[in-house]
């Protein structure tokens, strides 16, 4: 009853989600932003321009009414496009993040329950055991041997003892307290919960994470970008010839229709649709590999990365504890680290190794969870610390079953790791039935099991341990520490039967054994080894000129032996450190410069000021934080970010969000990443590889290339929209294309080829080039703003100009003729104007013949648009290099750009507000050879590009 | 996600501005030093240059191509519009309105007809033939000079009473007006398949003026009739003097001070007066208003 009470006052003990935009200001958002204020305004003009026209004549044509309300239902369609596409990519991750209910054991009235966790209150007492998640922040009121993962909060990778003492002021430091949404490696124990909700420190930190602000992403400033670059130009153009048109006398009401036009010609209504869907394409194939991308941007952002701040653990390597080296008979022999471990090749067959693996074996209290026969034993759970479980599957690996083995060699007595002897024991029976000797085995820290020895075992022979032997178990222990492995010792003894019969009582407390004098017999080194797929990943990354820095919490020696085996640091660079030793000077005489690697600690770190870290950021070009804290990393983000570049960070740790979010594009990790991470990052790792972040890479390039792309076709029509206005408005012709064609072209024939575009495969290039720079490597360039208007887009005018003369020729009305018509041509009380024939034509005649016009250009422009489409395939490659078939979609388009072209000169289109009419079959041809013309210049133009390059011509025609 | 836009004060922007339409240090000029755009501004005049050309070579063709006496395609031109004189346009199409004891208000509409005829004097009508025979003028050679067809005269003086030479006012000024009606021109069109020979009739809108008597009207030439030899019309280069026969209507029984709608049509076999889009398309529809 009471925690009802609670519950009711504090809330449901969870994280409130980070505050979201209501849909309705996004909504209102899709609505106004972008192009769509421009078309509001053109709206607008066709209401005052009807306005005008009623107030003088009551019966004024409604075509301009008709024509606002188009515009307003295009603005309104395509903004609920975007929403739509934009709801959608937020559901993908939003599902994704929702998490599976989780429940907690709690005791109230004495009783047991299991409840949501959430229904926790202030007071409760839960019950917790290994393997679970602690459900709130909790008083530990008893434990058993409770040790929890605090690494998602602290960062700290060892697992820490829980108990009932207070053993620190601070809260944080305090060995009392669990926290919420950390797990409880092993043991059991009871809690009171003293925090729920967004009041745990969990959540106070996650809260402070989602206050520091997201700002805009990469593509969303090019695409503002863009946008300003069009307005500015239909603005501009449309206010200037609203100027001329006033000038050369046209009345202020036809001036404002010439504005609309402009306007409309200008707009590419059909970009952002085909923008937002390319990009929620992009997400959903990112998904497929792994990469799960939170907002549609982010998958650009990651495409013009130039740094990437990888954690170690568990991204760059296998998170798992695996032997890596064995040395004994004085020689280091190599394991099997791959992420089956099938291939040991070391050699078994001395007895040695039968004395190493049996102490292996037996010194080991991990085992494997019960119920995982058919498991392959790599993927098979293990209870116990993550060393033993190394050990465990090891020799499972190499001897074949370890539980039956033990069973034979049953374990008499042991004493467990602890911090203090830093060593563990255990004595068994051995299998052989006429050996009535116990076997004492021991495993620990090297150093302190070579103090117990006085005997070292070569080739199955007990020596005596002389100064050579040690010297040669120094010389190992060095070798293999200095690779950042961790090394542990091995030793034995059998002892006497005559002193310890069958039946002689083993005490750990008093230890009546002997624990000195035994026989070393070897030293294993384990180390979480590096992902198979990073090599090739860092490789890549290389290529494609972006820089990989490791940020880890791990010892330097271990940092940098791991990102030399990843290649972090090349095979062929040096350290300072390096450099020193290799020259025997001090490390302070070195020339800095040489070194191309560095590793840092996160002492030197904190020692450091943002100018020097900018000079390391800036000089060294393989960089390896160690030993540093999760606050270091936001540290690092900020050094990076000062460089110009724009940083990856993966993170999966709570206190990692704050990074995250300052990051360009922050990572979480799918399965290590804690909710927080998960909420403040940009995108998800589903398989926590470094390599998905490549490709993912990879396609972040991919789809600002087709973005460029897919605006190069769309930007190419507007000119040819806009100079029949243009060339109306001068040159006094008859209309050559009406609004409600433009806005089919723009809405209709084009959406499809411009959304296929997306699906074009990367050119050869796309991984070999340095990252885009954000502030000089536009998306819309002037290279192709000036290509796209100034040359294809002229050309295509050029043809339709050419379908339009045409039409009017054959029909009668010669070009000559056509000049400065316009006023005779419009005249509504003109019902015999004369053509170039001397036939006398009326006004809906001419009318008539206008609206073929348009049909014609309209065609025309469709045509050479499919030139376009193909065109714009590669941007330096040949069409035929990249394959002229390999994106299917390319031609669903164009078949799109036919069939509805199709559909409305032939008859569908006569609906009065539409004006299309049948046009002759002869008509689609007109603009053919211009279409050729587009196609044969491009390849020209890329053929010249691809052999000069650097050239003026790649400079200035390159885009 | 973070921070890449930097706040920029407006004196940054100008600054930037500034910088990029002058940049002293390379010599920079809107972002291009003087040199590269010199070549740039080449580039684009050569390939204007040559796409001019491809344009001028694609309409040469297309000239070449078009037969210079009769256009390509009549498909938009199937039945010939009809205009009135004198054309005064209201708000909705011709609407003639007048007082008859005006003078002033009817002035202009006898003189835009005494215009219109002036280029059917017989001195304009020089060059064209008399016919009479009433027949389709079929010339399938160039038998007048310079390789013409010829044309047959059409001279005002055959619209008598309405001609303007008996009475100069048309008869607006006893409210009995004459209005003349013309048939545009097509090439090659025949007007009716046999010989009859196409006739203007001019009646009231039915429906608006059921209790009136009928229109009374004379027309001139007699019966309204445009003569047969007067097509098929060959087109401008061939027939370089044609004028368009016209049929004057003389109005005897307009109610005054009443606003009517008239509408003549013409009937032909191959003249359809019933395309909802287009009113002028084989008819013509005013409204007369007469104030005394």
């Amino acid at each position: 009853m009471r925690a009802a009470e609670i519950l009711a006052r504090d809330g449901p003990n969870v994280l409130s989600p980070p505050k979201e935009t209501p849909e309705i200001i996004k909504f209102l958002k899709q609505m106004i932003g972008g192009f769509s204020s421009l078309l509001w305004a053109g709206a607008v003009l066709c209401f005052i321009a009807y306005l005008i026209e009623f107030s003088k004549d009551k019966s004024a044509s409604l075509d301009n009414l008709y024509l606002g309300g188009v515009l307003i239902v295009v603005v309104i369609l395509t903004g609920m496009f975007a929403y739509y596409q934009e709801a959608k990519s937020t559901n993908i991750i939003a599902s994704f993040t929702k998490m599976i209910p989780r429940n907690a054991l709690v005791i109230r009235n004495g009783e047991k329950y299991e409840i949501p966790a959430e229904h926790l209150v202030l007071g409760d007492i839960v019950e917790i055991k290994g393997g679970d998640q602690i459900p709130a922040d909790i008083r530990i009121l008893t434990s058993q041997g409770c040790k929890v993962d605090n690494s998602s909060l602290t960062g700290e990778s060892e697992p820490q003892f829980r108990s009932c003492e207070v053993t620190h002021e601070n809260p944080l430091e305090s060995k009392n307290i669990g926290f919420y949404s950390t797990t409880c490696l092993e043991g059991t124990a009871t809690g009171m919960v003293i925090n729920t909700g967004d009041r745990t420190v969990i959540g106070r930190i996650a809260s402070l994470a989602s206050s520091v602000g997201h700002e805009k992403t990469p593509i969303a400033i090019e695409i503002e970008h863009f946008v300003h670059i069009v307005a500015g130009v239909a603005v501009s153009i449309g206010i200037v010839f609203f100027i001329i048109a006033i000038c050369m006398k046209y009345r202020v009401l036809d001036a404002v229709i010439f504005l609309i036009g402009i306007i409309l010609a200008n707009v590419p209504e059909g970009l952002v649709a085909a923008v937002t869907v390319s990009l929620s394409l992009t997400a959903k194939r990112m998904a497929k590999k792994n990469c799960l991308v939170k907002n549609l941007e982010a998958v650009e952002t990651l495409g013009s990365t130039s740094i990437i701040c990888s954690d170690k653990t568990g991204t760059l390597t296998q998170n798992r504890m695996t032997v890596a080296h064995l040395w004994f008979d004085n020689e280091i022999y190599q394991a099997d680290t791959s992420e089956n471990q099938k291939d040991q090749i070391f050699d078994q067959s001395s007895a040695t190794w039968t004395s190493l693996s049996k102490i292996v074996m037996l010194c080991n209290r991990a085992e494997f969870k019960s119920g995982q026969e058919s498991v392959p034993i790599m993927k098979k759970i293990v209870m116990g610390d993550a060393s033993e479980a190394a050990l465990l599957k090891f020799s499972e690996v190499v001897m074949g079953d370890v539980i039956e083995r033990r069973k034979k060699n049953r374990k008499v007595v042991e004493i467990p790791f602890n911090s203090v002897n830093k060593f563990q024991l255990s004595i068994h029976e051995t299998d052989d039935p006429n050996d009535k000797r116990f076997l004492l085995v021991m495993k620990g820290a090297p150093e302190r099991i070579l103090e117990k020895c006085s005997t070292i075992m070569i080739n199955g022979q007990e020596q005596p341990l002389d100064e050579s032997s040690v010297k040669a178990f120094q010389d190992a222990y060095m070798e293999l520490g200095g690779l950042g492995e961790r090394v542990l010792g091995f030793c034995h003894l059998y002892l006497p039967e005559d002193e310890f019969p069958d039946n002689y009582s083993f005490d750990v407390e008093s230890m009546n054994f002997p624990t000195s004098d035994l026989c070393f017999v070897g030293l294993i080194s384990l180390i979480d080894p590096p992902r198979s797929t990073v090599p090739d990943a860092v490789i890549k990354c290389r290529s494609a000129g972006i820089k990989v820095i490791m940020v880890t919490g791990d010892h330097p020696i271990t940092a940098k032996a791991i990102a030399r085996s990843v290649g972090i640091i090349s095979a062929n660079s040096e350290t300072v450190e390096d450099i020193a030793k290799r020259l025997k000077i001090p490390v302070e005489k070195v020339n800095k410069r040489e070194a191309k690697a560095a590793v840092v600690s996160g002492m030197e770190l904190k020692e450091m000021s943002p100018e020097q870290l900018d000079e390391l950021l800036a000089n060294h070009t393989e960089i390896v934080f160690a030993r540093t804290s999760p606050q270091q990393k936001l540290v690092i983000v900020e050094g990076c970010q000062r460089q110009n570049a724009i940083v990856a960070v993966t993170g999966d740790g709570v206190n990692d969000s704050p990074a995250l979010k300052k990051a360009d594009i922050g990572i979480a990790m799918g399965c290590a990443g804690s909710d927080a991470a998960k909420i403040a990052a940009d995108m998800v790792l589903l398989d926590d590889n470094f390599s998905s972040i490549v490709t993912g890479i990879e396609e972040g390039r991919l789809i600002f290339d087709n973005l460029k792309k897919i605006i190069a076709f769309t930007l190419t029509k507007n000119i040819a929209e806009l100079i029949p206005f243009l060339i109306f408005i001068i040159a006094g012709v008859p209309l050559p294309i009406g609004t409600i064609a433009i806005l089919f072209i723009d809405l209709g024939t084009d959406i499809i080829p411009s959304i296929a575009l997306a699906y074009e495969k990367a050119e050869s290039d796309i991984m070999n080039r340095k990252p885009r720079h954000k502030k000089k490597d536009r998306l819309v360039n002037h290279q192709l703003a000036l290509y796209s208007y100034l040359q294809i887009g002229i050309l295509q005018s050029v043809g339709g100009f050419f379908a339009y003369f045409t039409v009017y020729t054959v029909q009668g009305f010669k070009p000559d003729l056509l000049l400065y018509l316009r006023p005779l041509w419009e005249n509504d009380s003109l019902n015999d104007l004369e053509d170039s024939y001397g036939q006398e034509w009326t006004k809906y005649q001419r009318q008539y013949l206008e609206w073929t016009g348009y049909t014609a250009y309209f065609v025309a422009v469709m045509v050479q648009q499919i030139a376009d489409v193909i065109i714009r395939k590669t941007r330096i490659n040949s069409v035929f290099q990249q394959g002229l078939f390999r994106n299917k979609y390319i031609w669903v388009g164009i078949a799109s750009q036919i069939i509805i072209a199709v559909i409305l000169s032939s008859g569908f289109g006569s609906i009065p507000v539409l004006n299309f009419t049948t046009l002759r079959i002869q008509y689609w041809f007109v603009a053919v050879p211009y279409a050729i013309v587009i196609w044969l210049y491009d390849e020209f133009r890329k053929l010249l590009v691809r052999h000069y390059p650097g050239s003026w011509w790649d400079k200035t025609m390159y885009y | 996600m973070a921070a890449l836009q930097e706040k920029k004060t407006c004196s940054q922007r100008m600054e930037e501005f500034r910088h990029y339409c002058w940049n002293p240090d390379t010599g920079q000029l809107l972002g291009r030093t003087l040199s590269k755009w010199v070549w740039i501004s080449l580039y684009y005049v050569a390939f204007y240059v040559v796409m001019s050309g491809l344009f001028a070579l694609a309409i040469y063709t297309l000239m070449c191509t078009i037969d210079p006496y009769t256009p390509d395609y009549q498909d938009q031109l199937k039945s010939p519009g009809v205009t009135l004189r004198p054309d005064v346009y209201g708000e909705r199409g011709l609407e003639i309105f007048y007082n008859v004891s005006d003078k002033t208000s009817w002035k202009d509409l006898t003189q835009t007809l005494h215009t219109f005829l002036s280029g059917y004097t017989p001195a304009a009508q020089e060059e064209n033939i008399n016919c009479s025979f009433e027949q389709y003028f079929i010339q399938k050679e160039f038998r007048a000079p310079n390789h013409t067809k010829f044309s047959c005269k059409f001279t005002a003086d055959m619209l008598q009473n309405c001609s303007g030479l008996t009475d100069p006012n048309f008869g607006f000024e006893e409210g009995k007006p004459c209005f003349i009606i013309k048939m545009n021109r097509i090439v090659n069109f025949l007007p009716s398949n046999n010989n009859t020979a196409p006739r203007v009739d001019c009646t009231f809108l039915e429906e608006n003026h059921k209790d009136f008597t009928p229109l009374e009207v004379d027309y001139y030439p007699s019966n309204g009739t445009f003569s047969l030899h007067y097509f098929p019309y060959y087109g401008k280069k061939a027939q370089p003097h044609y004028s368009n026969p016209l049929v004057a209507a003389k109005f005897l029984n307009i109610p005054k001070n009443k606003e009517v709608i008239i509408v003549c049509k013409i009937i032909a076999e191959n003249v359809s007066f019933d395309n909802p889009h287009d009113p002028y398309e084989g008819k013509v529809e005013f409204k007369l208003k007469i104030q005394k």
